[in-house]
């Protein structure tokens, strides 16, 4: 029964950073239709400024909050200076930029960083573990999960309880209209990119303690957080946290369960999804 | 001829929550000149989109030689022998006008995935491409881009495609939006000649013309057809007369 | 541009011609490296047809190829006695399958989407090589030797690198002069048009869940079939020939050489193996280099380097024809 506690914990915990990832990206996508293709390379920005920083200061939560605002303008600068140069080329181009930043990241993180793996310790009381339910747990995996849950409350609160909601809502069915009333949507969606970038680097900030900060781990998550936004719906915040929590569990139980097949499981039921209901859980009929 | 050769039966179309179309019914007969009018917004070209296969119905049949095709893709209406024009020109703008009427043609004729033969090696196809390209005076201009055309060029080119896979059953959606009134009684001249012996469904404004040209006219009014008749009829009937005078006064 | 008319036999010709005589002043070493680069060639045009002639971004395309590199050197290693046409064959029809199954379930989604599921697509390939280790041999990779040549009157021997090259000339050559005449035939045009116009084409008769079906069973066959030449060109096959890294490569020697020709992925694949083979000797970071200019190109020259050397050829004949009336500027 404990093993079964803590296996579902593990699963929490993942759902936790997947959630983080893959809402940044349906969140730019959403509003921008831009499948950033970067974002994941971003993600892994996050952890090794992270580890940087955590090198130098020998602290942990400076690099929680100044790795995020640092991503969030490099997004803001991609956005401004590259992203709104190919946008007037068509879809196929920003696809194509995002994947070369992501290429280039990559290849930067080898060169600057080296091509292994990096441990951190988060240290103090996160450092530790807890005892409850007859269970020992590491207090950080429980941290991510609320970490998670706190993001995703505050992007629903600000998507429909504010008025930057109404306006971002607003731009994505006419940003004509919106910019027509005066509202700059240019720099809205500047901001927008940057926040996603922002919070691909806050996913990356946790993630580094959680798993080993490599150039591999961005290419990881990004299939995995693709596979939530399949098996989601593309664009939905309800479907990535449903999608998140389900891909959470599974990968987690599937290493308890069948580890020969743990890896294909994903995989299989992303296959399902699409061969059952193509738009996704959550997804609208395309 | 056939008595009911394209029938439109009790067809709705709502999207998510407005309703354009509230149940239309008509019989359109075989080689039979139909003209669809109406004040604009009354859904004229939402019937065409779903007639040609480019929306499902939300309810409602369509019957086309006898069997229902609600609902069919495009493309195998297209194949049943139904063709139709757009509004705003919908051709391909980077090809020539040759290779924009050929496509069609081609597609007539069978040769649309073929693995090994070239469309430049069929003397039939390309024979019937310069021939479609004559009757609508585009002779001159057939290796001319279609963006490099003048617009009443891009009109005529939009019903040489419409026209290219040799269709029984046209739908012209106002063939002569945005032309002046000499260009629309040439272009419905050469309308008339081209669909000679084909049925005919066409969306027209300009009253003259429809009178002219049709053997039927159906008024759709706010999402219904108010009255199927033969011109004269419609000439007469006060409904019409509300139905258009009383857009005028608004 | 894609739809030029004019007649290139002669340099086809020529290009035959020329790789059938440079064996003869090249070292082995390079006649090595030419044999790598006209199988990429071949697995960069596949993937143009798609990407260049059909505008689908696939981030997926390794998965065709790594199918086929496997498949030959699993034939060759079962089936004792495997001739080379076997293995090439067993390759191909493997591609193909895989390229309709797949395509099937994929092809429903446009744009981004497809783009992500390839991706998706493309990593479960891999995952299932790495896992399936009895058939693939994992991380370890399979090594196989090529077998003779049969010809019917007469047995090559393939050991040596200078027949296998013109094994390679040959075949994949003729396959590479094949898909430029695809893009002429009734389906290469169809291609073509869709991407135009695709709603137009449905009203005109054309299924374009077939065509674009058809296209990726095809281009996945090709890709096959350079993934067959290069088991049998390194005599081993690993799986990155299945990662999305091999996917990548040929994402940037097809937009590097350009999309909107034929020969431009021909180009890129030349510029990014010689740029690999001689840059990586000087530094490691020569994929960052290869990153900098695609990025450079994507900004500025979308069309690639056939662009910039339509460009200069543009230039060139204008400034021998000074008579040209000036481009009257419209105010």
């Amino acid at each position: 029964m404990s093993e079964f506690i803590v296996f579902f914990l593990h699963g929490l915990a993942y759902a936790g950073l997947l959630f983080l990832v893959s809402a940044g990206l349906t969140l730019v996508f959403g509003m921008m239709n831009v499948l950033n293709f970067a974002h994941a390379a971003m993600y892994m920005l996050g952890a090794y400024f992270s580890y940087t920083l955590v090198a130098v200061t020998g602290r942990f939560w400076p690099s929680l909050i100044l790795c995020p605002v640092l991503l969030f303008v490099a997004g803001a600068l991609v956005e401004r200076f590259l992203l709104r140069r190919v946008h007037v080329h068509g879809h196929l181009h920003e696809l194509l930029l995002t994947f070369g930043l992501s290429y280039i990241i990559t290849e930067l993180v080898k060169s600057v960083w080296g091509n292994y793996p990096l441990a951190m310790n988060v240290g103090g009381f996160l450092g530790t573990s807890i005892q409850f339910l007859g269970i020992l747990y590491p207090v950080y995996r429980i941290f991510i999960f609320l970490c998670a849950v706190l993001v995703g409350l505050a992007m629903a609160l600000i998507l429909y309880r504010t008025r930057l909601g109404i306006i971002l809502r607003a731009s994505v069915n006419d940003g004509e209209m919106v910019n027509a009333l005066g509202i700059n949507v240019p720099l809205v969606l500047m901001g927008v990119f940057g926040f996603g970038a922002a919070l691909s680097g806050f996913a990356g900030v946790i993630a580094g303690p959680l798993l080993t900060t490599y150039p591999g781990m961005a290419h990881e998550i990004l299939i995995d957080a693709f596979v939530v936004i399949v098996v989601g719906g593309f664009g939905s915040l309800g479907g990535a946290v449903a999608a998140s929590l389900l891909i959470g569990e599974l990968q987690s139980f599937g290493v308890l369960l069948f580890p020969k097949l743990s890896l294909a499981l994903v995989y299989l039921l992303m296959a399902a999804v699409l061969i059952v209901k193509p738009s996704g859980l959550f997804g609208e009929k395309q | 001829m056939t008595a009911d050769y394209l029938q439109i039966k009790d067809i709705h179309k709502d999207y998510s929550g407005l309703l354009v179309l509230a149940g239309v019914d008509f019989t359109v007969k075989e080689k039979e000149r139909h003209a669809v009018i109406g004040p604009n917004g009354a859904g004229k070209t939402t019937l065409f989109n779903i007639i040609s296969g480019k929306f499902r119905p939300s309810s409602g049949a369509i019957l086309f030689k006898g069997r229902d095709v609600s609902g069919e893709p495009a493309d195998v209406l297209s194949r049943m022998g139904l063709a139709r024009s757009f509004q705003i020109t919908n051709v391909f703008q980077e090809l020539s006008v040759f290779d924009n009427i050929r496509s069609g043609v081609r597609s007539r004729y069978g040769l649309r995935y073929h693995f090994f033969r070239k469309p430049d090696n069929n003397g039939r196809i390309n024979a019937r491409t310069e021939a479609i390209a004559e009757e609508l005076g585009l002779k001159d201009f057939l290796h001319v881009p279609a963006s490099s055309l003048s617009y009443g060029q891009q009109r005529a080119l939009e019903i040489a495609v419409t026209l290219s896979t040799g269709p029984e059953l046209i739908l012209l959606d106002e063939p002569t939006a945005g032309m002046t009134r000499e260009e629309t009684a040439q272009a419905i001249q050469m309308i008339d000649r081209v669909t000679a012996g084909r049925t005919l469904v066409i969306i027209e404004h300009d009253m003259d013309v429809v009178f002219s040209l049709a053997d039927t006219i159906s008024v759709l009014h706010y999402g219904k057809i108010l009255v199927s008749g033969a011109p004269d009829e419609i000439r007469c009937d006060q409904r019409v007369k509300d139905a258009y005078l009383g857009e005028e006064h608004e | 541009m894609i739809l030029q008319k004019q007649a290139p036999h002669l340099s086809i010709a020529t290009l035959f011609a020329l790789g059938a005589l440079v064996p003869l002043v090249l070292r082995q070493y390079h006649v090595n490296m030419l044999t790598e680069i006209i199988i990429f060639a071949l697995y960069a045009v596949s993937y143009n047809l798609l990407l260049g002639y059909a505008g689908l971004l696939s981030f997926g395309h390794a998965m065709f190829f790594g199918t086929g590199a496997f498949a030959a050197a699993v034939a060759l290693l079962h089936i004792p006695g495997l001739s080379l046409w076997g293995a090439i064959g067993f390759a191909v029809a493997m591609t193909t399958v895989t390229g309709f199954a797949v395509g099937g379930l994929l092809l429903r989604h446009k744009g981004s989407y497809f783009a992500l599921l390839t991706l998706a697509f493309n990593s479960l390939f891999y995952a299932v090589a790495t896992k399936w280790q009895t058939v693939t041999g994992g991380d370890d990779g399979l090594s196989v030797t090529r077998p003779a040549l049969n010809l019917g009157f007469a047995t090559v021997k393939m050991a040596a690198i200078s027949n296998f090259y013109y094994f390679t000339l040959v075949i994949v050559g003729a396959a590479m002069v094949f898909c430029w005449y695809f893009t002429r035939t009734a389906m290469g045009q169809t291609v073509l048009l869709m991407r135009e116009n695709e709603e137009r084409m449905k009203f005109l008769g054309y299924s374009t869940n077939i065509s674009r079906l058809i296209l990726f069973t095809f281009t996945g066959a090709v890709a096959g079939l350079s993934g067959a030449f290069y088991t049998l060109h390194f005599q081993f096959v690993s799986l990155s020939a299945v990662s999305v890294d091999m996917t990548t490569t040929v994402l940037l020697m097809t937009f590097v050489g350009g999309t909107r020709t034929f020969w431009g992925p021909i180009l890129g694949s030349f510029v990014y193996i010689i740029i690999q083979n001689y840059l990586s000797d000087i530094t490691d970071r020569w994929p960052l280099f290869m990153g900098l200019i695609f990025i450079f190109l994507v900004l500025l020259v979308p069309g690639g380097l056939s662009q910039i050397i339509g460009s200069i050829r543009d230039w060139l004949t204008r400034k021998r024809t000074p008579d040209e009336p000036a481009a009257e500027k419209a105010s």
